[in-house]
């Protein structure tokens, strides 16, 4: 696979402050890559450099081998850019605000008019079509909005907060748009406060604070870095106590940490949550010496890592 | 690209009409997707319904107040040629300096928010994106106004031509009287434009153009008054550099004179009535040191004409500036 964006020691200052610190980031053809990080981490900054908007002061952007810097009108053909506001012409109709950026794309108007229908068929507002933009709920705006940046057949996706704002509903059907775009082969990199909407949808992520990238791969890759230890969740029979528990399982091998875990699937169950190191072999140990020292085990897993824990766990300590 | 065009019937043939009488002007109109989308929404808007009526009622009752006035002085020589063609001169004046004032004023209005808005309502980042180039977005705005303005202008051509079935009104004077209107329409969309360029609000934009303008009256108000009090003093010339002082005075006072709209229909007048000549205007200068000499002065209409142009070229150069410079 051949990267599509890079991105080498980018770096933006807004008067003292460092919106973007050497930032180093390289997404391949195909991918969907997820920006995530707390207000301020300069996820919009890093976007809006890489879609020609903003001039950095230091570092090198290319994508599909264009230098943003060199040749924006090419990275410009390239790239599809859908900002976290969504720009609107109210006084224009859905199939006038496509046809009008489809002319700003320099798209013939014979092959416009198939276009837009087509688009409008894939975001499902074809209905819509001769109604005022002014007119359209928040969730067909961004659906819109969808349309309008896939309307020159762009390599890339730039997608700033697509879910910010929408409700569940919407959401989930932008998440279900997103990937029958990402299906037609487009590479999509987008920011987001849903940390669902991420570890649903992305193939790698990157997470940001203060300017820098702080943890990036695929989310497996990053619990795995950010959380060494396994996560195991044990619930008891209420017939002991959660401190006594607690003191059998932490003589136990392999046992790291035991914590107080609360609302396990009943309230009447002392629960634990145990970080355990060690492999398959060992965790099957772990479960029979429970067993052998009496512990009235009722509930036994190991949790996957969710991007919630990761991301807590990569910007621990700088977010306040 | 150029397109051929098609579709209905009407549409096409006027297109086709337009492709072969202007094919540059057809090119701008139907390549550039800015003048399109403006037009589309000023002709929709009551804005532009309001803004039509408004400049043919101002326009249609000033003349017919005028026309009172001065048939009224002069009811009992209604049948004289002279008298008929006094009348004509007068309606056609009031129209082109109306059309003058109004076309300075709606000019700042229609163009101070063309890229203003844009930034308002956060569409101007998605232009900024596209392949749509800063050169394309300036000259859609700047073209849709213009082509507004000239509406306007072209909607008053039944108005005046109440002039032309009284006389007194030649074709010299109607062909500088709308040159000097196109550039006044260009200068000031120009103006507007530019502010709106580099502010973020239409607001700012609009009373920045407008405070400019103002300032523009004022100075020329400046240079009439310093004119009027310098004109006695022009001719006494007691040495060879007073005599050089007075040339050099007159030149720029005409040339600051020339620079005023109102001022520069006036006087463009004056010297094709006065001295028959649509293009320049004798200075006599009777100096016993220097001997008695006379010097050319370019007609008010050439030298305003040539200004303007040159600063409305420099207004929309920084306007595509500001617009493709990108954030820092």
């Amino acid at each position: 696979m051949t990267p599509i964006v890079e991105i080498e020691g980018l770096s933006k200052k807004f008067g003292k402050r460092t919106a973007v610190d050497s930032l180093s980031l390289s997404i391949e053809s195909g991918e969907i890559f997820g920006l995530v990080g707390p207000n301020g981490a300069g996820k919009t900054t890093t976007m809006r450099m890489l879609v020609t908007l903003l001039k950095p002061d230091k570092g090198e952007m290319r994508v599909g081998g264009y230098s943003v810097r060199k040749s924006p009108r090419e990275v410009r053909r390239l790239l599809g850019f859908m900002p976290d506001t969504f720009g609107v012409y109210g006084d224009m109709t859905v199939w006038e605000y496509l046809d009008f950026f489809g002319a700003c794309y320099k798209i013939p108007a014979p092959q416009r008019t198939a276009l837009i229908r087509d688009l409008l068929e894939l975001v499902d507002i074809a209905h819509r079509r001769d109604d005022t933009v002014d007119t359209l709920s928040r969730g067909l705006k961004q659906r819109l909005g969808l349309a309008r940046v896939l309307i020159h057949d762009p390599s890339v996706l730039v997608l700033d907060e697509p879910a910010s704002g929408l409700d569940p509903r919407a959401r989930v059907e932008i998440r279900e748009l997103l990937l029958e775009v990402a299906r037609l082969g487009k590479t999509i990199l987008f920011s987001s406060h849903i940390l669902a909407d991420v570890s649903e949808l992305c193939t790698r992520v990157g997470i940001m604070e203060e300017g820098k990238l702080v943890a990036l791969g695929t989310l497996d890759e990053l619990g795995q870095r950010l959380t060494p230890h396994r996560l195991v969740r044990v619930a008891f029979l209420p017939t002991i106590e959660r401190e006594e528990a607690r003191a059998v399982l932490s003589r136990l091998p392999g046992v790291m940490e035991a914590r107080r875990l609360d609302g396990l699937e009943s309230a009447d169950w002392p629960s634990l949550e145990i970080e355990f190191n060690g492999d398959d072999a060992s965790l099957h140990r772990f479960l029979a010496a429970m067993l052998e020292q009496g512990l009235p085990v009722v509930r036994f897993s190991e949790e996957t890592q969710n991007l919630e824990e990761v991301f807590l766990r990569a910007t621990r300590g700088i977010v306040s | 690209m150029t397109t051929q065009p098609s579709s209905r019937p009407i549409a096409s043939s006027l297109r086709s009409t337009l492709y072969s009488l202007f094919p540059a002007l057809y090119s701008l109109l139907s390549e550039n997707p800015v003048i399109r989308k403006e037009l589309r929404g000023r002709m929709r808007s009551r804005q532009g319904f309001f803004s039509l009526f408004f400049y043919l009622t101002t326009i249609s009752l000033w003349t017919l107040l005028i026309y009172s006035l001065v048939a009224a002085e002069g009811s009992y020589a209604r049948w004289d040629p002279d008298y008929r063609q006094n009348v004509g001169k007068a309606v056609f004046g009031t129209v082109v300096l109306l059309e003058l004032t109004l076309v300075s004023l709606f000019g700042p209005i229609l163009t101070s928010g063309a890229i203003a808005s844009e930034r308002e309502h956060q569409t101007f980042e998605l232009l900024r994106t596209t392949l749509l180039s800063a050169r394309s977005l300036v000259m859609g705005k700047l073209g849709s106004s213009l082509a507004f303005l000239f509406l306007l202008i072209f909607s008053v051509l039944p108005i005046q031509s109440i002039a032309f079935l009284l006389g007194g009104v030649g074709l010299a004077e109607l062909l500088v009287s709308s040159l000097m209107l196109v550039v006044t329409a260009v200068f000031f969309c120009s103006l507007g434009l530019f502010f709106s360029s580099f502010m973020k609000r239409t607001t700012g934009a609009t009373v920045a153009s407008y405070a400019t303008i103002l300032l523009t009256h004022m100075f020329g108000g400046c240079v009439f008054l310093g004119l009027a009090l310098t004109d006695t003093s022009l001719y006494s010339n007691t040495t060879p550099l007073d005599a050089l002082y007075t040339n050099f005075l007159n030149i720029v006072l005409w040339t600051l004179f020339s620079t005023h709209p109102l001022s520069a229909a006036i006087f463009s007048e004056v010297v094709l009535v006065e001295e028959q000549n649509l293009f320049y205007t004798n200075v006599a200068n009777n100096s016993s040191l220097i001997g008695s000499h006379t010097f050319y002065l370019p007609s008010p209409w050439i030298i305003f004409t040539l200004v303007y142009l040159l600063l409305a070229g420099i207004l929309i150069l920084l306007s595509v500036y500001f617009v493709k410079r990108p954030e820092r």
